[in-house]
């Protein structure tokens, strides 16, 4: 693991919550799907046991419910869904996230546009 | 890879990370790890190769879950364990195949229940308006009482059944109060059903005798419930307003309701009813009066030994 990398971690971990909460209002979804679904969304560095914890954690806090889908042919999937309270989470994280976000953008632009000239 | 060989790598790469993750509580560690069997053979079948390759060695992936699990608790709040334990009984329960056959079944009874709470309504009403009314779980259909109750309860099984039906497209707030709605007439309903005597006999002494200011229940003789005495003179006479009194000086006194009759006492000067002047005078429910039996007067011996001596030898009994 690179330094990249592990800056990458470290800066995810801390949206790794908003991230999996809003694969999961997308539908309902089980882990492995989820942390597929996040890397489709470009967000490689995702581990999988971070989101495997998350889910988890998630659902402990009373977030998420949870079902069994017994499949034929492989392992029986715990499926993982939003419950009021985990939109109610996704729409306040989702508001933080945007305004911190917004306001690092004007930071990072302020410093390219400034540093271009 | 051969099937056991990704068997085999998944079974020592859990039990490494359980391993890693041995020193976390029982309860949390397992709550953590219950399906990380299933999601590693997931990863497993998707990715091909060792598991090592794709997820690092178990001791980082343990670190990460712990990680991931653990740090962000928010507020760092732990849920109560008794509190979670019940949460996970309760989760075992729903989701056992018993629990899932009867909440199957549940909803295919709610057309009995539509019948049974408007009997139930009825029920209740006629015991709130008849305080002394001698409930039956099947009403008499030959008393006009009865009858009324009959049609009342067809009535009402009508309607329940269409509001029944139509309650099913309900808002939340109102099917909340629906519920509600439905509860108390199963609550109301308790005390009248326990209230509704099975023995005619035990239905009687309490529709007599409760919550009545004067006391009163029908006298019980070897072969059966008295409830009027009709008194006669020696010659056979039809008496009225005989005061009768027991052997301790009480007055004997029968009713004021027995069954769907009612009595009502003569009241005296001082505006209290006189309570034991015979016979009573008692209407049925629906307000006939209840006609004085027909009576076999005994013959007297032709000389009364209660006669004076003076007494006519010729006086014979009449009808």
């Amino acid at each position: 693991m690179n330094q990249a990398e592990v800056d990458t971690t470290q800066l995810l971990k801390g949206v790794l919550d908003l991230a999996v909460l809003a694969v999961l209002a997308e539908a309902d979804s089980y882990g492995y799907d989820v942390v597929r679904r996040l890397r489709e969304n470009g967000l490689d560095h995702v581990g999988d046991a971070s989101v495997y914890g998350t889910l988890r954690r998630l659902y402990q806090a009373g977030a998420l419910n949870s079902y069994v889908v017994p499949s034929e042919e492989g392992p029986h999937r715990k499926y993982y869904g939003l419950n009021n309270r985990g939109r109610k989470a996704l729409d306040q994280s989702a508001q933080t996230w945007v305004t911190l976000s917004n306001a690092l953008n004007h930071l990072l632009n302020g410093r390219s546009n400034g540093h271009g000239k | 890879m051969a099937s056991n060989d990704q068997a085999n790598d998944v079974a020592s790469y859990a039990t490494s990370v359980r391993a890693a993750l041995s020193d976390l509580p029982p309860e949390q560690s397992e709550i953590l790890l219950e399906d990380l069997e299933d999601h590693l053979r997931e990863v497993a079948a998707e990715a091909g190769g060792p598991l090592t390759e794709r997820l690092g060695p178990p001791e980082q992936y343990a670190q990460e879950l712990r990680a991931a699990y653990g740090d962000a608790r928010p507020g760092g709040k732990r849920p109560d364990p008794a509190l979670r334990d019940l949460r996970r009984a309760i989760d075992r329960l729903t989701t056992s195949g018993w629990y899932r056959q009867v909440r199957a079944f549940l909803p295919e009874l709610r057309p009995a229940w539509w019948v049974l709470r408007a009997y139930l309504v009825v029920l209740v009403l006629t015991a709130a308006f008849s305080r002394n009314y001698n409930l039956h779980p099947i009403p008499n259909p030959f008393s006009s009482r009865g009858l009324l109750e009959i049609v009342a309860a067809a009535i009402a099984i009508v309607l329940s059944v269409r509001l029944g039906r139509r309650n099913r497209q309900l808002a939340k707030g109102r099917r909340m109060l629906a519920i509600a709605a439905n509860i108390a007439i199963a609550l109301v309903a308790v005390p009248v059903l326990a209230r509704m005597g099975t023995f005619p006999s035990y239905a009687m002494l309490e529709t007599g005798g409760s919550g009545q200011s004067m006391q009163g229940q029908p006298l019980y003789m070897p072969n059966g419930a008295v409830t009027n005495i009709y008194p006669y003179s020696r010659d056979g006479k039809p008496l009225t307003d005989v005061l009768l009194y027991d052997q301790d000086g009480r007055p004997l006194t029968i009713g004021p309701k027995i069954g769907d009759v009612t009595t009502d006492y003569p009241t005296g000067a001082d505006g209290q009813p006189i309570t034991n002047a015979y016979p009573l005078r008692q209407r049925h429910f629906y307000g006939d009066p209840v006609a004085a039996p027909r009576v076999a007067l005994p013959p007297w011996p032709s000389a009364s030994p209660m006669a004076s001596p003076t007494a006519s030898p010729t006086s014979s009994p009449t009808r």
